[in-house]
């Protein structure tokens, strides 16, 4: 819309997982393309990490290899080596960098709209400039006795390329959060699905905005089910849509809300986004609604008459100690894990059992609907030997601030960086406080390494797609930090005794061995993807099975969800169904060469909440 | 008398003396094998060293370990200190596992 209008507009996707070149059906990269809109064009680009990185680092990294050799008495070889290193939460702490970067760059841009990851992290993303802010605190300290001498041995009062760099990333640092907390400049589309689980992500997600300083300007409904004729499966659809939108107008106080009504084909390309757009824009907030058949009876359900002609054998999930369940937002991963491990627990009552979500936007609470902490604990109504968490990751690392306080003060003593201790405990006390990028990957691992002591199997419920991946990458990233560590420790063990700390990292790098080995053991260590038949989860999932691959983690089954089997259907669902029937096709095709099995799950409405229905749902696709 | 007393004192020191550097020996030998078993756990986290190697090297410094602790169960058992003034002789093995 805003290309029409004729100004410069750049679109980033800052999701790992891409999905804006499939939705515009252009290939994008890391550089950006033009996408031509009628007689005009906008830029598009999928931010890449890794690479953006990379870039950064080709500029930078010269001055930053300084601070650090400034700083501790590791020579020029150890800070090339920790330098390589990845890092956590890369694509939160990066991703803003380069979103300024791209929007600087030519030929500039009037308009900048950003794609982010789904909601845990993109708030992640928003507080990225004060994790930044906190880490610059801890190079200034490296930097200040070299500075000193400069000043007064060398009297030399210019700053160098380090104090420049320290400079600059302070600066733009707080320019990035004024921009955000600038409401002239900076606008937030929250998008959800009418869908109880969405308004409830959706309730929290605003709250941790309002948190971060910012206020929404627009919450966006979407795949609404349009007016039609009577049909067994709409009318319940709308019920539960209306019943959703009502409650999501109810929170929302100034904020508008608009609505999108579902297509029969996913819109894609830019005809059909125009389309979607301009409904959008002519909407006079508040108006539409979902026009609900007041005759609709409540808490109708949709199963096959059968059941579902593939299902799930729980038999063949028996003795997995690790199952992890991810997929695209939205799809059901959170339903089906939850279905699954009551399944399980009720078939083995002697396995002890954990259900874990790692997703900063948890959703088990909300589909047992029962309360659910980060303390495991049985859940009322499902069996006893099945605990259920969701991990908070800010409080698990304030849980730990003691122990992390020592152990980086242990680790600025053997790397030989004097006067940083007090910087790095007051960073350490900032960034815990703000719950800063790469924690939820970090910590979820830890989780996973804990669980496996206490429970015989353990369930993740992981993140959508994007963050899922580097989480499972996270295992091999936290053991080449350990190595590092180790390596320096022990280079420099005349100078500092190795002590207590290497005693640990010994201790951590072992559980990390086992916990890989136990993710390369293709029985004990399962993958499972949840997905819709849809072009756009397609797409996603296709590429999450080929990181799997990659991964080397087993992927034995791909569950797809919401299926619509119903035959009581109006003209509009029949038509789904025939394209539901037709990407099912592809997604086998996908399967045959990845191996997996897939499994039909039948579309219920209202969507399966709570211990009963769940179970109800799960006896129609889990054999 | 003041002969006596005089031996008496210097005998104490004597065995005082002997007990403490006994004490600082034994922890130092300790404390150098327990680096040296830290060291090469080290070493394996960071592939230098095969799982083969760090098994042979662990069960020599275990042995080492074991072997001061016996031959200072059998020194402490026989000192004279127990006998000519009563001083209570606590091993120190116990103050390590305390």
């Amino acid at each position: 819309m805003a290309a029409r209008a004729g100004g410069r507009v750049l679109v980033v996707s800052a999701d790992p997982a891409h999905s804006l070149g499939d939705a515009f059906a252009v290939r994008l990269t890391a550089s950006t393309s033009t996408v031509r809109i009628g007689r005009r064009s906008l830029r598009a680009v999928e931010l890449d990490a890794g690479r953006a990185f990379a870039r950064w680092m080709r500029g930078h990294g010269r001055a930053l290899a300084d601070i650090v050799e400034h700083g501790t008495w590791l020579d020029r070889r150890d800070v090339d080596g920790l330098l390589e290193l990845a890092v956590p939460g890369i694509d939160e702490l990066i991703g803003l960098v380069e979103i300024v970067r791209l929007a600087s760059g030519p030929p500039g841009f009037d308009v900048v709209v950003v794609d982010t990851a789904p909601t845990g992290h993109a708030l992640r993303l928003l507080a990225s400039p004060r994790a930044v802010q906190s880490l610059v605190a801890v190079l200034d300290a490296l930097q200040r006795e070299h500075r000193i001498v400069r000043e007064q041995l060398a009297r030399v009062s210019r700053p160098d390329a380090s104090d420049r760099l320290i400079a600059a990333l302070e600066r733009e640092a707080v320019e990035t959060r004024e921009l955000l907390l600038d409401s002239s400049r900076a606008r937030f589309h929250w998008v959800m699905l009418a869908e109880e689980l969405a308004a409830e992500e959706t309730a929290d997600g605003l709250r941790a905005l309002e948190d971060l300083g910012v206020r929404a300007n627009e919450i966006v409904v979407n795949r609404v089910t349009p007016a039609g004729p009577a049909c067994a499966i709409c009318d319940p659809r709308r019920a539960a849509e209306s019943k959703v939108v009502e409650a999501v107008r109810r929170r929302s106080g100034r904020t508008p809300v608009r609505l999108i009504e579902a297509e029969l084909t996913e819109p894609r390309g830019i005809a059909a986004l125009q389309r979607i757009g301009a409904a959008l824009h002519s909407q006079v907030a508040g108006q539409a609604g979902v026009k609900a058949r007041a005759a609709a009876a409540a808490g109708v359900r949709i199963f096959r008459s059968a059941s579902s002609p593939s299902p799930l054998s729980a038999a063949s999930l028996a003795g997995t100690r690790l199952l992890f369940f991810g997929g695209k937002g939205g799809v059901g991963k959170t339903t089906a894990a939850a279905a699954v491990a009551l399944r399980l627990a009720r078939d083995a009552p002697g396995r002890r059992m954990l259900l874990i979500s790692t997703d900063p936007a948890h959703s088990l609470a909300d589909v047992l609907r029962a309360p659910v902490s980060d303390e495991p604990r049985s859940v009322d109504g499902a069996p006893r030997n099945l605990h259920v968490r969701e991990l908070d990751a800010p409080a698990a690392l304030a849980a730990r601030r003691a122990g992390l306080e020592a152990s980086l003060q242990a680790i600025s003593a053997a790397l030989g960086s004097v006067n940083v201790g007090a910087v790095v405990n007051q960073s350490l006390a900032e960034l815990v406080e703000l719950a800063p990028p790469g924690i939820d990957e970090l910590l979820g691992v830890l989780s996973v390494l804990e669980a496996r002591e206490s429970y015989d199997t353990v369930v993740v419920d992981m993140a959508p797609t994007g963050h899922a991946l580097r989480l499972l990458e996270m295992p091999a990233v936290a053991r080449e930090w350990v190595q590092a560590l180790l390596r320096m420790l022990l280079k420099y063990r005349k100078l500092v005794r190795p002590g207590p700390l290497a005693g640990e990292l010994v201790a951590l790098s072992r559980q990390i061995r086992t916990l890989q080995t136990l993710l390369a053991d293709r029985r004990a260590t399962r993958f499972i993807a949840v997905t819709r038949a849809a072009e756009l989860p397609r797409l996603e999932t296709s590429r999450l099975l080929s990181r799997l691959r990659r991964l080397r983690i087993a992927t034995p089954i791909l569950i797809v969800n919401a299926l619509t089997f119903n035959d009581r259907a109006c003209a509009r669902c029949k038509a789904t169904q025939r394209a539901e029937r037709r990407e099912l096709a592809r997604l086998r095709v996908l399967c045959r060469s990845h191996r997996c099995a897939i499994i039909e799950a039948p579309l219920a409405m209202p969507p399966p909440r709570g211990i009963g229905s769940l179970g109800q749902w799960a006896q129609t696709w889990i054999a | 008398m003041f002969i006596l007393d005089s031996l008496l004192i210097g005998s104490i020191r004597f065995v005082l003396e002997k007990v403490v550097a006994a004490a600082e020996a034994e922890a130092q030998d300790d404390t150098s094998l327990r680096e040296q078993l830290l060291e090469a756990q080290m070493r394996l986290e960071l592939g230098e060293m095969s799982e083969d190697e760090f098994v042979d090297v662990e069960r020599d410094i275990l042995a080492r370990i074991r072997e001061l602790k016996g031959s200072q169960q059998g020194a402490f058992s026989v000192s004279a200190a127990d006998k000519i003034t009563g001083v209570d002789v606590e091993s120190f093995e116990d103050e390590r596992h305390g």
